[in-house]
């Protein structure tokens, strides 16, 4: 292990310009694979005919693919029916496709998990199913939604390594280029990025937990932080 | 003002409302009674569209409720409804549970819609929750405040479902006296209760249920002195000597 020689400031660097692709692509992709599930949810969950069963069979299928997969097929196999993409649009768009199904799930269910009664109150005093929807559902799904919505992020941040497979510049193909000078770096390379993903992951992980007890909750209600005390 | 017609309704393959017949005119109090399952929630829920009938005629202030052409929307800011678990939005303020339809539906302003629900609020005789949320309040307070909503929108009928079936003991009179100074106001309410003591004392009239069917309408001293129908016999027998 050769600490010394791992950190040099031309690797750190370069690193450092790999995470920049990282977080690129995460972010392209969180932002596009949650308007994209946002609208495949609503839809789903309003049980839009012709419309929600086309997307429940799509969801089903990509649910069920691997990601690496859909990565694969994204830049190397739809170039052959004539879509090319440089590889960050690639990425981008493989990691949509993927979490925007995953996403929608997690749209759905917690839409769904509002009580029906809420709805009945909202319908019976005369609001139309959307203003139901947008004033009493959408509210209270958002907030039960939070914790696994950003858990989702995490996992697509993270996923963004996977794309290794198609050389994309990211931080985990970087690490592997200055590993593949000189093996004596491996460790102290891994445990750098390794350190970068933690540090980047649990920043958001603890942004939504702060989200979820204080914006979310009004006082007296349900909240996680009665359920698990240490939450607050 | 409601009107049935002939009305059945099933679902699936179980006949929940068998050829009901029923009216009710501006101003009374009809308390809905009967064994559970017998359909008297569904009767009441088809009133104002939260369940569709199967065939018959219903109409509420003369507009067939199950005409495709009826703004059900604008009916249903006609009647109000409480229900017996409350559902009061958890997300949001006493106040703006009140305030909601109003603004959404009937376009008021934001300071109109508050003035009206204090005034609701002073009502029912909770004023100064104005600021909590429902999940501060007991459940006796959350149903007084679900009738304040309900009258926020100024309803000309309002229905009950079982409106004190969730509440502790304790808290059961607090609601049936916001609901008695109601009815002497002259408002029009559909009750479904089990609470013997209200429907004697407000009812204009007793419907009784069972299995689907009307079995009897009397006015209440009528119907608990001597109740014709021998199923009604056995039901009162059965919940008022317990």
């Amino acid at each position: 292990m050769d600490f010394a020689g791992a950190y040099t400031w031309v690797n750190i660097k370069f690193l450092l310009e790999g995470f920049g692709v990282t977080l690129q692509v995460a972010f392209f992709a969180i932002i596009l694979s949650f308007f994209i599930a946002g609208a495949v949810g609503t839809v789903r969950y309003a049980k839009v005919p012709i419309l929600s069963q086309v997307f429940a069979v799509l969801v089903e299928t990509i649910r069920n693919l691997p990601l690496l997969l859909i990565i694969l097929f994204t830049f190397f196999a739809l170039p052959e029916i004539g879509i090319s993409m440089e590889k960050i649009p690639a990425a981008i768009v493989a990691l949509t496709i993927f979490e925007a199904a995953m996403i929608s799930e997690i749209i759905r269910s917690g839409l769904n998990s509002i009580d029906k009664g809420q709805i009945e109150a909202g319908r019976s005093s005369g609001l139309s199913n959307f203003q139901t929807l947008r004033y009493i559902v959408l509210p209270q799904a958002l907030r039960r939604m939070v914790p696994p919505l950003v858990s989702q992020f995490i996992s697509l941040l993270k996923d963004t390594s996977l794309c290794v497979i198609i050389s994309l510049p990211e931080l985990t193909h970087h690490a592997q280029v200055i590993y593949g000078q000189n093996s004596g770096y491996l460790a102290p390379i891994l445990l750098f990025i390794a350190f970068m993903y933690f540090a980047v992951n649990y920043t958001l992980s603890v942004i939504s937990r702060r989200l979820e007890v204080k914006k979310f909750n009004p006082p007296g209600s349900d909240s996680v932080s009665r359920i698990f005390p240490l939450y607050s | 003002m409601i009107n049935f017609e002939k009305v059945n309704k099933y679902f699936g393959d179980f006949h929940v409302l068998k050829d009901i017949n029923l009216t009710i005119n501006k101003g009374e109090v009809v308390v809905v009674i009967g064994p559970s399952g017998s359909g008297k929630s569904t009767l009441l829920r088809c009133i104002n569209r939260l369940e569709t009938i199967s065939n018959g005629m219903l109409t509420v202030n003369n507009l067939s409720v199950a005409d495709k052409k009826t703004d059900i929307n604008k009916l249903r800011t006609e009647i109000g409804m409480v229900f017996q678990h409350f559902h009061l939005y958890p997300h949001k303020t006493v106040l703006e549970n009140i305030t909601l339809a109003p603004m959404k539906v009937l376009g008021q302003s934001e300071e109109e819609a508050k003035q009206i629900a204090r005034k609701y609020l002073d009502k029912v005789g909770i004023s100064e929750k104005a600021d909590s949320y429902p999940a501060q309040l007991s459940g006796g307070q959350q149903q007084r405040v679900a009738i304040a909503r309900g009258l926020a929108m100024n309803p000309e009928i309002m229905l009950f479902d079982e409106p004190t079936s969730a509440l502790d003991p304790e808290m059961i009179g607090e609601v049936l006296d916001v609901m008695k100074a109601l009815a002497l106001e002259g408002m029009t309410m559909v009750v479904v209760t089990h609470e013997m003591g209200f429907a004697k004392e407000v009812a204009d009239r007793i419907v009784f249920m069972d299995q689907g069917q009307i079995l009897e309408e009397a006015i209440p001293a009528e119907f608990y002195e001597n109740p014709k129908e021998e199923r009604a016999q056995l039901f009162l027998s059965r919940i008022l000597n317990h």
